[in-house]
Formats: structure tokens, sequence, C-alpha cells
């Protein structure tokens, strides 16, 4: 059984510069995550991955090609909204996607407002309990965004993401804008986070050694399609796609020495 | 986890290097100032208890004195005592003019911005269409088909104003429309409707201040051109406009009639003004501290 | 070789409401021609203030002092904005981390490297041309003659990162400061441009300083490294050496929370618990201390450490090293 799962997904832009052309972001992308599993979705910019994880939680349409969740395409408003109880999506900028009016208690509330999950008395201990969970502390509430470090934006992020207590989590590039020591602490949370609410988890990112860490299972994508598929350790470690390969090579890794980047022309 | 929970103390424990915005001159002076002129006006019972209205034809066209700070005017009525409740009338309809269009053009910049996609465009065309028209047309239309009264002019000032309101609060919509914040708060489930009014508005608010204190500035200078044509308070309800209007034939002789009731005019729009740069400095450097964040 | 850029006890500090808040605190530095330098850290340890110290470049609020800049035998510390400008572009070059910021979007590239080129040498403008199409020929930058004519919003960002590679190579400086020039850009893209920054560096001769936060991009720019924490300079010696044999308790904790391609779960990440102070914070004492997992009490919150050998070139500045040689490890 597949918990969120897209089909053929195909999308297509209209670019107006010199002169209008189509842009084709996605070309038939098929993708599922199983309950529990991590899957990565991998590739540098132009490769339509952000795209994609866009269209599989409803804020851009796909122009071919279907999202399903348990099974059941999701066609209509309602069902999308019924797909966010179930599954979240944690943003990029940690900045821009938490509004810099709102303080983070409220902000936190505000989801168990919407769908009325529990009466208002209830709500304040629910957010502690949530901050608690991310490893914040319980006066961060009462906080703007601006008066919190990246790292600590990026687990409110997280914290208003799990509030539906949703089974799955998209996770677009959450750790790129920040410090390596920072980014340790926020994967480690994520793990833990994945064992004790037992979430599927999609992990978007172009660095490949955060999605060797944290996957089971890795896409790899390039302008647009799936060039290679399989269990992390088998694509990283016996790469069949030229494209995987090339970009493995490029990776800079400590703990090899360093004429390991291939001869290429400069 | 209690890493950030130590983080958090050490946070507390040091000195913010952030500071409360300071005050600036500008608002200062121009709150101060419109405070005087608004007590002065809520005071004038008090002050001249006689009223605007009391004519005493032994009086006529006085110069300044102790009895009559600002003189009389035409038909022996005390200058200071018609510019006070004249600064009552024009302060009232500016004021509700100002809070008029402002809601309605918030009303209107938020459809413009949230609205389904028809009603975006109907809403762009009709803002457009209502700045292209000039205020002073709209004012001759519409006091040559109903009597100027007071509530006719205060609708006056709301339809010229509110699309002035609603192109500031439908771009500044329209930028954070885009932002990820609100894309994130539709994922969790908020209806454009609440995304409106509780994400969005609030970072429409500063500029919305700012409008305010100007466009207020600019409807007591439009209700005295009014008056001063003829179209907006009618006699004999002073007004500042309506004062000067009498005063146009002394202009060289009695000069009291005219300098008093503009210097009201001019003191209040200034102090309006002020206040509007006041609120836009501590806006912008509210903006350029978040930039830095 | 003599060195040709000998910073020494370099501090940068802005005015704070209780003292000298400092971002930059007491850091040595010194390189030869034809060799780089790598200056790692996370965001506010200092590294890019560095940089802009070394270009006269620091924010007005901010004062610059130290023992000496010494630059080709002048002190860059006394320098005025007049000598300042001559160096910049034509002696010590910067590549930033956004091609896009550094680029003008309404001159096309012909037009900004030949006007720098310009700017610093009396030439025609034929020569300048020639110039032009060199450098961009250097830089990698494919068909330079007919493509220069493009402006920087019709390149990608590599492009326009071969680009600013070019602006710095026009007036063929000694030095070149790469302040993460390569962050924003892809993998592929990135690996490119360190290679190509190597090779100039070799065929040039020139002295490049790369300051990066990703360890991996120091092993393969190689040369010396330098490891920033909060203002302070914590550990240094040549590449491989420093991360082959970490020992300074921050370079480790860095290492071990740093994904590798050889990373999996079976060997967790272990991150640095809490965060980096605030400048002036750390008062006199050993900068990490307040994370530190093997700080000495009693000594590590009072005395600044001072610099031990840790083996050829490699330097350490930690009391636990300093007392045991081992820096805690069993």
């Amino acid at each position: 059984m597949t918990t969120v799962e897209a089909r053929d997904i195909v999308k297509t832009f209209t670019v107006h510069r010199n002169g209008r052309h189509t842009v084709t972001a996605v070309k038939g992308v098929t993708l599922h995550v199983a309950p529990g599993e991590t899957v990565g979705l991998v590739g540098e910019s132009g490769s339509g991955k952000t795209t994609l994880a866009r269209i599989l939680i409803g804020i851009e349409s796909a122009t071919s090609g279907e999202v399903l969740y348990d099974g059941r395409p999701i066609t209509s408003a309602r069902d999308w909204r019924e797909l966010r109880r179930h599954v979240q999506y944690v943003f990029q900028d940690p900045f821009t996607a938490l509004c810099p009016t709102m303080r983070i208690g409220d902000a936190l509330a505000e989801p168990l407002a919407i769908h009325r999950i529990c009466p208002p008395s209830e709500r304040r201990q629910r957010v502690t309990r949530m901050l608690d969970l991310v490893g914040l502390h319980p006066d961060v509430a009462r906080r703007l965004p601006n008066q919190l470090s990246g790292g600590q934006r990026q687990r409110v992020n997280l914290a208003r993401a799990l509030m539906l207590e949703p089974r799955t989590l998209i996770c677009d590039e959450i750790v790129s804008g920040l410090d390596v020591s920072i980014q340790a602490q926020v994967l480690q949370l994520l793990l833990d986070l994945q064992q004790r609410l037992a979430l599927s988890l999609i992990f978007i990112s172009h660095d490949l050694r955060v999605v060797r860490y944290l996957c089971d299972r890795v896409l790899v994508m390039y302008l647009g399609e799936v060039v290679e598929e399989g269990p992390t350790a088998t694509v990283f470690d016996a790469p069949r796609h030229s494209y995987t390969r090339s970009l493995l090579s490029a990776i800079p890794d400590h703990s090899r020495p360093q004429s390991a980047l291939q001869p290429d022309q400069a | 986890m209690t890493t950030e929970t130590a983080d958090i103390a050490l946070d507390a424990a040091q000195p913010t290097i952030r500071r409360r915005l300071p005050l600036n001159a500008p608002l200062v002076a121009g709150v101060v100032l419109l405070a005087l002129v608004i007590l002065a006006a809520i005071c004038a019972p008090l002050l001249q208890p006689r009223g605007p209205t009391a004519i005493d034809l032994r009086a006529v066209r006085l110069p300044p004195s102790l009895a009559h700070p600002f003189g009389t005017d035409a038909i022996g009525r005390d200058l200071v005592a018609r510019v006070l409740f004249g600064g009552r009338i024009s302060l009232l309809v500016a004021g509700a003019g100002m809070i008029g269009s402002l809601l309605a053009g918030t009303i209107m910049g938020m459809l413009g911005a949230f609205g389904p996609r028809w009603l975006r465009v109907v809403v762009d065309r009709i803002i457009d269409i209502q700045l292209a028209f000039p205020y002073v047309l709209l004012a001759i239309a519409i006091t040559s088909a109903v009597r100027p009264s007071i509530p006719v002019l205060i609708l006056l000032m709301v339809l010229a104003a509110w699309a002035g309101a609603a192109r500031v609060v439908r771009s500044i919509a329209l930028q954070e429309r885009g932002k990820d914040y609100v894309k994130a708060a539709a994922v969790i489930g908020a209806s454009p409707l609440r995304i409106a009014m509780f994400h969005v508005f609030p970072s429409v608010l500063p500029s919305l201040l700012v409008l305010a204190a100007m466009q207020m500035a600019a409807m007591i200078v439009f209700e005295a051109t009014l008056s001063f044509l003829g179209m907006g308070v009618q006699p004999p309800t002073p007004s500042w406009g309506g004062i000067m209007l009498d005063g146009k034939n002394y202009m060289t002789s009695s000069w009291w009639l005219t300098v008093f009731p503009g210097l009201a005019i001019v003191l209040t729009s200034l102090s309006l003004v002020l206040i509007g740069d006041g609120l836009q400095g501590r806006r912008d450097a509210m903006r350029e501290r978040e930039g830095d964040a | 070789m003599a060195p040709v850029l000998s910073v020494e006890n370099l501090t940068v500090s802005f005015p704070g409401r209780i003292g000298p808040m400092p971002v930059v605190e007491g850091v040595s530095l010194s390189l030869e021609a034809g060799s780089s330098l790598v200056i790692a850290g996370e965001s506010g340890s200092g590294k890019s203030m560095i940089c802009q110290a070394l270009l006269g470049i620091v924010p007005k609020a901010a004062t610059v002092t130290g023992n000496h800049i010494l630059w080709n035998g002048r002190d860059l510390l006394e320098a005025d904005e007049r000598q300042w400008r001559a160096i910049r572009g034509a002696e010590i070059a910067m590549i930033f981390q956004d091609p896009t910021a550094a680029l003008n979007p309404l001159f096309t590239v012909e037009h900004q490297i030949s006007d720098v080129i310009r700017a610093h040498r009396r030439c025609t403008r034929s020569e300048a041309r020639a110039r032009t199409i060199e450098v961009l020929g250097m830089a990698g930058f494919p068909d330079a003659e007919s493509r220069m004519k493009a402006y920087p919003s019709e390149l990608s960002g590599g492009l326009r990162q071969r680009v600013a590679i070019a602006l710095a190579l026009a007036c063929a400086p000694s030095l070149i400061i790469a302040d993460e020039a390569t962050t924003n850009l892809d993998v592929s893209i990135q690996a490119q441009i360190v290679r190509l920054l190597r090779r100039l560096k070799d065929e040039l001769g020139l002295a490049l300083i790369f300051v990066t936060h990703d360890l991996g991009l120091a092993a393969e720019i190689g040369g010396d490294l330098l490891v920033m924490y909060a203002g302070h300079a914590v550990e240094r010696g040549p590449v491989q050496a420093v991360l082959d044999d970490p020992c300074h308790p921050y370079t480790r904790g860095l290492l071990r929370s740093a994904p590798t391609l050889s990373s999996s779960r079976a060997n967790p990440l272990r991150p640095i618990p809490g965060q980096a102070p605030r400048p002036g914070t750390i008062g006199t004492a050993a900068p990490f201390n307040s994370r530190c997992p093997v700080a000495i009490s009693g000594l590590c919150e009072r005395v600044y450490p001072s610099w031990t050998e840790a083996g050829l070139g490699h330097q350490v500045a930690c009391h636990r090293f300093a007392q045991d040689g081992r820096g805690g490890l069993p």
C-alpha cells in the first residue's frame, strides 16, 4: 500500500522571453512513497524536483497525470483539502515560509483552529508540546519569526507541518541554507521525528551527501525526467546512468584526496 | 532536546541588539499639533459659548482685538468661534471621509488581490476608472444632482479617495501573495479569507496608516476647496472653506477673514503630513531591520 | 618563498551598546604566490569579514585594527581610499557568492570587463577588447568573442560566475579571494569552477584565498586550511593534514556533523549542540568553550588558548590539546 503517489506527471510552462515558447519542467514522472519510507528526490536546478513536489501537495497543478492518495486520485479542491490533512509540506526558506507578522504560537495554533482539531483551551498545550518535540523552548511561542535564527525557524516550520499529525511529510530543500552544524541538528531531529511518529518522508535536495544519509530510496532527476531510481546504497555505490555518475563524481568529499575530481574541460 | 532551551536562556540573558524604534521628530510634532487642533475643536462650546452663528451687526468686520482675537466677519460673527466650530465640521468630514475611503479601499484592494480571477479583473478596471476620474468633476456632478449636505460630502470624499487606497492595498497584498508563507498557509488549510485577514493584512497595515494620515490631510484641503467653491458645507454651518468663501471679497481690506481659516487649514494639514511622514519613516526603518534578519 | 600576503593579529569590530563587538579577533595568516588558503567556518565565524578587510571594503561602522596587513611590502592597514582603489581589482580581486549581484544587469559582459581594464590601465579600446576575450577564455567562457555581447540576465548561474572570474582576472591580480564563490551553483558547475580556480592558481602563479563552509570543498581546493569559529582562528595547517587529523574540538565536531558520501544512518551524524556565541560575548574565554565536549573547567572559560604545534605546519588553539596532545580523544 502506498500513501502518496504521482503517476505520469507532466508540467509545462509558457515562458515569454524572446518570444513565447513552452518549457516542460516535468516530463512524465511517476513516484510513490510507502508508509515509513524516506524517498529522496535529487537533482540540480532545472531538474523539476521542486515543481514535482509542489504538484504533489497541490500548490502547482499538473498539466497532465494524476496524484493519488491511498490509491484514490485527487481531483477536486475537497480532495486536496483531505490530502493535506495527511500530507504536509515544509518549505525551503524558513524565513519567507513564516508569516512575518504572526507570533510563532499563533502560527502553530492556526492549523488546529482551521481544522477544529481540539477545543481552544487545549491549543496552547498542544503548541507547547510540539515546540518541545522539535527541541524549542516554550518561550519561542511569543516571538516573531525575525527574532529567531535560521535553525530555529526551520524547526518552527517543521513543527507547523506536524501540528496536523500528517503521515507523510514533503521536505523541500529544508536544510539547504543552513550551517553545517545546524543542518546536522535538523537532520537528526527529522530522523528522530520519523521514528517517533512513523512518518513517511519525501526529501528533496540537491545535496547528495544529505540524501545518502537520510533516504532509503532515491530518484535522480535531470531536466524533468527521472534518470535513475533505486535503493540509496545501490544508486550511490553502483550508479547506472551517466548523469548520476557525473553528479556523484562532482561532489566534494573530504574523505577523498584532491585528485579525485574527474578530469574534464574546466 | 534541551540544547535549544539553553540557547533561549542564553539569548534572554544577553542584551538584545535590537532596540525599539525611537519616536521620530515629525511624528511627535505632528501628533502634538493635531492633538491641539482636535482639542480646540472639541472644546469649542466651552471656549466660545456664544456659538458661531451669533450675529452682532454693531461689530461688523472688526480687526483682531482682545475681545475678538480673530476679528469679526461681515455680519459681526466672532471669527474664533467660527473657526473653532468650523474645525469640528471640517475635521468630522475629513475624518469620516478618510475612514470610509480606507475601509472601502481595503476591501476592494484585498478583493483585487485574493478574489477569484474574474473578480480581480473587474476590481482592477473599476479602480482604474475611478482613478482616472478627476474629483472636481465628480464633485460637480454629484452636487448638481443632490443637495450638498454633510453626509453627501462625506460620500464624495470616500468616492474620490477609495481608489488610491485600494491601489496601495492591492499592490502590497499582491506582493505578499507571491511569498511562500501564503502558500504555506494554504497548505495547512487556510481559506483565502483567513489568509487575507490574518496573514497579509498586518503587512498592509503600516502603509495603510501612512496613507490614512496623508489622505486626511488631502481631505481637509479637499473639503475646504469644495466649500470654497460653494459645493461643500452649506451656510450657516461654518467650515473653514466656507469661512474663506465669505471673506473672499474682503481679502485686502479685512485680511483676517481669510488668513485665520487658511492658517487653520494649513496647520491641520501640516500636522497630518508630519504624522504621515513620521509613520513612513518608522515603516521604512522596520522594513530595513527585517531585511537584515 | 617569501609570503606575498602576511596578516598579523587582524581584528574587525563593530560598535555595540555595551562595548565593541569583534566579528574577527586576532587572526593571523600568510600566503605565498601560487598557493591557496581555505578559510572555513560557518556563518558568523568572521570569514567573510576577513575578505572584506583584505579589500578595504568593510562597512563604514567597522574598525579594522591589527599589527599589519603586509601586501607586497606595503601595510594595508595604513592605506587610504585612493591607495585601496589602485589595489582593488588590479592587485587583489574578489569573486563573490552571488554572481547576479556582482554584475551590473544594465551592461554587457564585454562592457563591464573592458571598463575595469581601462580603469586600471591606459590602453586603447581594442587592447581592452583583446584582453577581455583573453580573460573570458581563461575563465572557460565559451565563444567569448561572440557571446560577450550578452547581458548577465541572459546567462546561467555558472556562466555568470565565470564572467565574475574573468572580471577578477582582468588586470592580472596577484591575489584572488573567492568568498563562497560556488555556494549558489549546481554541484557539477561547482566542481568545474573549483578546478578552474586551481588551474589558474597553478598556471598564473596566483595566490588564492577560498572561503567556504564546506569542508569537502576545502579538500578539493587544497593548500592550507584556516578554521574559524566565532571570529577566532582555532586550527590551521595543510588541508589534508587538518582534515585527516583534526585536533580542535570544533573542527572535529564540524567533521562529525557533516554528511559525506560514506555517511549512512548506521553512522549517525553527531551535531554540535547549541549555537555559536554572539560577537562581544566571549570575553577572554576560549571561544568554543560553551559548546565544547572536552572543555577544561576553570581554564577554558577564563583563559584564551595560545597556539600549540600539532604536526608539520599544523597548529591548534586549544587548552585540552596543549595539555594532553590528543585533544581529549581516548
